[in-house]
C-alpha cells in the first residue's frame, strides 16, 4: 500500500543524500578534478537511489531475482562504474562512447534474463522476435542518450537532467497506475536522486563532467519503461512516449524558438517535455478509474485504494 | 529354415526374459494429472476478516506409485501461475504482476518429491517446493491413494492441504499487507494411468 508520507520522506531523503554526497566529495579539494567530479556524481546518484529505496522499504534481492533487482543492482552500478572510469581515465570521446554503447547493448538482455521471453521450455519469443525487441530497445536507448549528451554540450543546463527526472517520475506513476508498485517506488527514488545531484552540481562552481547524471537518467528511464511493458502492464505506446519525451528538449534549438536566457530555455524545455507526459498520465488515470476503481467501491476509489483492496 | 526357427525362438525367449526382468525391477504405476477431475485452489485471509478464494486452472504433473515399495514412489506437480483465477479478472491481472507472482519471471510453481513414506490412509511426501523463484523443502500428507478402474482406465486420487507463508518465498512484504501472509493451498487430484 503506497503511503504518501513515506514517499515524501523517501524523495526528500534521496535528493538530500544525493546532493550531500556530491558536495562532500567535491568540497575536499577545490576545484574538483574531472575524476573527482565523476566519482562524486556517481556516489551522489548511487547513494541517493540506495537511501530512497531503503526509506521506501523496497525489497531489492541479491543475487537479483527479477528485472527491477537487475536494473538496481547490476545495470545502474555498472553504468556509474563506466562513467567513473571514463571520467577518471580522461579517455577519448570515441572510446568513452564505445563503453557507454557497449553497456546500452546489453541492458535489455540483462533485464529479460531468466524470463519467459527468453528462457524455459515454453519461451514466449522466438530468437528472431527477441533479437528484434532488443535491437529496437538498444537503438532507442543509444539514440536518446547520444542526442541528449550532444544537447547538453551544445546548450548545457539543469533542464536536461530535470526533464529526465520528471520523465522517470512519470514512468513510475504510469507503471504504478497499471498495477506495479515496486517499479513506481524505484522510479521515485531515482528521480529524486537525479534532482538532488543535479541541483548540487548547479551549486558547485567549476564542476566537470555532469554526463553521469544524464547517462543515469536515460538508462534508468529506458530500463523502467522496458520493465513496465514486459513485466508490468504499461502499454507500449505509453512507454515509447515517456522514453522519448526528453528529446523534446531539442525544441529550444529550433531557429524560431532559440532564446538566450538560460532560465527561459530551461522553463520552455520542461514545459514542452511535460505535455506528452501529462497526456500519458491522463490516459493512465482514466484507464485506472474506468477499469479498476469500480471494483473498489467509493471508499477506495483512488490509486492507493487499488492496492488497499487488492492487497 | 531350421536356423530361422531357432533364431525366432531365441528372440521370443529373450523378449520374455526382458519383459519379466522389467516388471520385476519396476512395479510402479505411472499416472498423469487429470486436469478435468482435479483442482489446485488456494485461500488467503483478507484484512483478517474473511477468506479470498482462488484457483490455478493450468496444472500438470505425473506421479508414480510403487505399491510394493512406496519409498520408490515419486510425485511431481507444475502449476502455471498465469492461470490464476480469483473470479475477478482485474485482480488476477494484478496478481500476475511483479509485486505478487511476477509470472513473466517466475511462470510456474513446482513441486518435486524427494522422499515418500507410507502412512495410514496415504503417504507422507517430502519434496522441494518452488514458488516465486524460491525453493524450500516441504512435507505434505497425501490422503487417498485408492485405485479404481473406470471405463478401462485406472485412476487414483489424492488430496492434501498445505499452509505456506508468502514471506518465506520472497514476496514483497508491503504487498502482503491486507492479504494475510499465510496462504492455504488445497490440492485434489486424480491421476490417470499412462
Amino acid at each position: 500500500m503506497p503511503d504518501p508520507l513515506l514517499y515524501v520522506q523517501a524523495v526528500a531523503a534521496s535528493a538530500a543524500v544525493g546532493a550531500l554526497l556530491l558536495l562532500a566529495m567535491v568540497s575536499v579539494r577545490r576545484p574538483a578534478s574531472a575524476a573527482r567530479s565523476s566519482i562524486a556524481c556517481g556516489l551522489g546518484l548511487a547513494g541517493g537511489v540506495a537511501v530512497g529505496c531503503y526509506v521506501l522499504r523496497l525489497p531489492v534481492a541479491w543475487p537479483p531475482a527479477n528485472a527491477l533487482d537487475r536494473l538496481l543492482t547490476l545495470v545502474l552500478p555498472a553504468l556509474l562504474t563506466v562513467e567513473a572510469v571514463i571520467g577518471a581515465g580522461r579517455m577519448s570521446p570515441r572510446l568513452a562512447w564505445f563503453l557507454r554503447l557497449s553497456l546500452a547493448a546489453v541492458v535489455g538482455r540483462i533485464l529479460l534474463h531468466g524470463s519467459v521471453y527468453l528462457s524455459g521450455p515454453n519461451r514466449e519469443w522466438s530468437v528472431a522476435h527477441a533479437a528484434a525487441v532488443l535491437a529496437a530497445f538498444v537503438i532507442g536507448l543509444a539514440t536518446t542518450w547520444l542526442l541528449l549528451a550532444w544537447l547538453s554540450r551544445r546548450s548545457p543546463g539543469v533542464s536536461i537532467p530535470l526533464a529526465l527526472a520528471i520523465c522517470i517520475q512519470a514512468a513510475g506513476v504510469a507503471i504504478m497506475l497499471a498495477g506495479y508498485l515496486g517499479a513506481g517506488a524505484a522510479a521515485a527514488a531515482i528521480a529524486a536522486s537525479l534532482i538532488g545531484t543535479t541541483l548540487a552540481v548547479r551549486r558547485t562552481a567549476g564542476f566537470q563532467n555532469p554526463q553521469a547524471i544524464i547517462s543515469l537518467g536515460v538508462v534508468a528511464l529506458f530500463g523502467l519503461a522496458f520493465i513496465g511493458v514486459y513485466f508490468g502492464r504499461l502499454s507500449l505506446a505509453s512507454a515509447v512516449t515517456i522514453s522519448f519525451a526528453p528529446l523534446l528538449c531539442w525544441t529550444t534549438e529550433l531557429p524560431g524558438l532559440r532564446v538566450r536566457n538560460p532560465w527561459l530555455v530551461g522553463a520552455l524545455r520542461l514545459a514542452i517535455v511535460a505535455i506528452p507526459l501529462l497526456v500519458v498520465l491522463g490516459i493512465a488515470m482514466v484507464d485506472f478509474y474506468r477499469h479498476t476503481a469500480p471494483l473498489l467501491g467509493e471508499i477506495h476509489a483512488s490509486p492507493a485504494g487499488c492496492l488497499v483492496n487488492f492487497g | 529354415m531350421r536356423n530361422s526357427i531357432s533364431t525366432l525362438k531365441l528372440v521370443i525367449v529373450l523378449s520374455a526374459l526382458v519383459c519379466v526382468g522389467a516388471s520385476q525391477s519396476s512395479a510402479a504405476d505411472v499416472y498423469s494429472y487429470d486436469g478435468v477431475h482435479s483442482s489446485v485452489s488456494f485461500k488467503a485471509r483478507h484484512l483478517d476478516l474473511s477468506w479470498i478464494h482462488g484457483r490455478f486452472n493450468d496444472v500438470s504433473g505425473t506421479f508414480s506409485l510403487d505399491r510394493q515399495d512406496p519409498s520408490k514412489s515419486t510425485f511431481e506437480l507444475s502449476i502455471k501461475v498465469d492461470s490464476v483465477d480469483t473470479a475477478n479478472e482485474k485482480r488476477d491481472e494484478h496478481l500476475r504482476q511483479p509485486d505478487y507472482f511476477d509470472t513473466k519471471q517466475f511462470p510456474t510453481i513446482d513441486f518435486k518429491s524427494t522422499s515418500v513414506k507410507p502412512i495410514t490412509g496415504g503417504y507422507e511426501v517430502t519434496g522441494n517446493f518452488t514458488m516465486h523463484g524460491v525453493t524450500k523443502p516441504i512435507t505434505v500428507v497425501l490422503t487417498g491413494g485408492k485405485e479404481i478402474e473406470f471405463k478401462g482406465v485406472k485412476r487414483v486420487g489424492f488430496s492434501t492441504e498445505l499452509a505456506l507463508k508468502r514471506s518465506d518465498f520472497g514476496f514483497d512484504p508491503k504487498a502482503i499487507g491486507p492479504i494475510g501472509d499465510e496462504a492455504l493451498i488445497l490440492i485434489d487430484c486424480e491421476g490417470v494411468r499412462q
